[in-house]
């Protein structure tokens, strides 16, 4: 675990950050290691913006570090064996909604934990994840919103995976801005999430591990 | 410039509450103390869902109306919910809004047309929130055709350039204020509207950030915005920028808030 690491990252320092996780990788040290130090990190970013610390534009270059940071270990990642992986997660923002920082915050943090996560982007149709959901065979489907007309599109997504007789194959979890556990009532929504550190949670609750 | 009144927004808990419980005495309150302020028009939110929307926004028409003389901006993307406001205002209103969309077009400017209302007309279309000023501009004179087939004079058309969070693209506000000037270049009998606190969405100490973007929007050619007009610190500000950008005959308008307390 490298102190240095974490810091540089918890505290926005980008250039350093990058900078230790090439001379890191040219040191030959453990990928795992190195994306575990970025997810301590992120659980100080999370803590700093609940508090009120951190705002918008620190979660924003956290995600922008944690993609480089993926990149930059990508070749390393690629050389080990194949990681038994938690199981699987179907993640997106839904349709009429483009809102994705805290989204893709839990995607990385997911896929950090063990998990193996297919991240459908922004706007996605109910359509897409029922098509997603049938192709990938995930446990668990993530929902994020930011938007007040998310809370319908959601329920419309649940509806459709319902429809598409899948329902009863996964467990749904909602996550974003305006969202609280009146959201999980009206969607049918199995739980809501405040959070990355809440998404983890409740995939390793409902999976194991 | 012509403020119009942002607090009786029914996506705020608080107002959401009074809307729910019928709580008349909350919302004429803010009614009454926006109009006081100084604004020109009070924007009204239901913040509802479709089906509960057309009463809801009634019911604010109507409490809004008891107390105020002040026109109304109708908030809602719901043409139901319009429909049924625009039957019940006394005087006509303002539409918020129109934009690029395909349904607001079809659906929602039939009803300003129809009505002679004055629209707030969003530069964006059904596809994602155009990142350049190019774009939003390319959107904007999509809506002017319409609204000129529609019969809707250029002076009812209040153009918003979008206001995006600083926080999260940082080039937001050279952005809006690119789209404003050459959007008031190519259709200089439209009005220039914001939605002003949009700016500082996510960033602390958000009150400067507001008023540095009234300052410079204003400079660029705003000539009204969707704002809080109870906040002291915007008023004065705006107030101040008015003056420096020689709107101001004599400093009347100046000295006389500050003879009424309002710049303390």
């Amino acid at each position: 675990m490298s102190e240095q690491l974490v810091n540089a990252i918890a505290d926005m320092r980008e250039e350093e950050a990058l900078k230790l996780v090439k001379e890191m990788v040219e040191g030959d040290s453990d990928p795992l290691e190195i994306l575990d130090d970025a997810r301590k990190a992120m659980d100080v970013v999370g803590k700093r913006y609940e508090e009120g610390t951190y705002f918008l534009p620190e979660l924003m270059l956290a995600g922008e570090m944690l993609n480089q940071i993926t990149d930059i270990l990508k070749p390393k990642l690629a050389e080990l064996p194949e990681a038994e992986r938690l199981g699987k997660v179907v993640v997106g923002t839904v349709a009429g909604d483009i809102h994705d920082i805290g989204k893709n915050i839990v995607t990385f943090m997911l896929d950090v934990n063990g998990f193996d996560v297919l991240d459908l982007g922004v706007d996605v149709s109910p359509q897409k994840f029922v098509e997603a959901i049938g192709d990938f065979q995930p446990q668990v489907v993530g929902l994020s919103g930011f938007l007040t007309l998310a809370f319908d599109t959601m329920k419309e997504t649940v509806d459709a995976i319902t429809a598409a007789g899948l329902r009863d194959n996964v467990k749904i979890m909602v996550g974003g801005g305006q969202m609280d556990d009146q959201v999980k009532v009206h969607t049918g929504a199995d739980a809501y999430g405040r959070d990355a550190m809440a998404a983890v949670k409740l995939a390793k609750d409902w999976i194991g591990g | 410039m012509e403020i119009i009144g942002e607090k009786i927004n029914g996506t705020r808990k608080r107002v959401a509450r009074a809307i729910a419980e019928r709580d008349a005495g909350f919302v004429r309150d803010l009614a009454l103390r926006q109009a006081q302020a100084g604004a020109a028009w009070l924007d009204v939110n239901a913040g509802t869902h479709p089906q509960q929307e057309p009463d809801d926004l009634v019911w604010l028409v109507e409490n809004v109306q008891a107390e105020v003389d002040t026109p109304l901006c109708l908030d809602s993307a719901n043409p139901q919910a319009l429909g049924a406001a625009i039957g019940a205002v006394d005087k006509t209103p303002m539409v918020n809004s129109i934009s690029g969309e395909p349904e607001r077009l079809e659906n929602i400017l039939p009803l300003v047309a129809e009505h002679g209302c004055r629209v707030i007309a969003l530069a964006m279309d059904a596809t994602r929130i155009p990142e350049t000023s190019e774009a939003r501009v390319a959107v904007v004179h999509k809506v002017m055709a319409a609204t000129r087939a529609a019969g809707v004079p250029d002076e009812h058309v209040y153009v918003d350039p979008l206001v995006l969070t600083i926080g999260t693209d940082t080039c937001s506000g050279l952005t809006f204020f690119e789209t404003l000037r050459a959007v008031h270049a190519a259709y200089p009998e439209v009005h220039l509207t914001a939605g002003l606190s949009n700016i500082s969405f996510g960033l602390p100490a958000r009150s400067y950030i507001n008023r540095a973007f009234l300052t410079l929007a204003l400079g660029a050619g705003l000539d009204s915005a969707i704002l809080d007009p109870l906040d002291k610190d915007l008023q004065a500000t705006l107030l101040a920028a008015e003056l420096v950008l020689g709107r101001d005959d004599y400093c009347l308008a100046y000295t006389r808030a500050y003879r009424a307390g309002v710049l303390d």
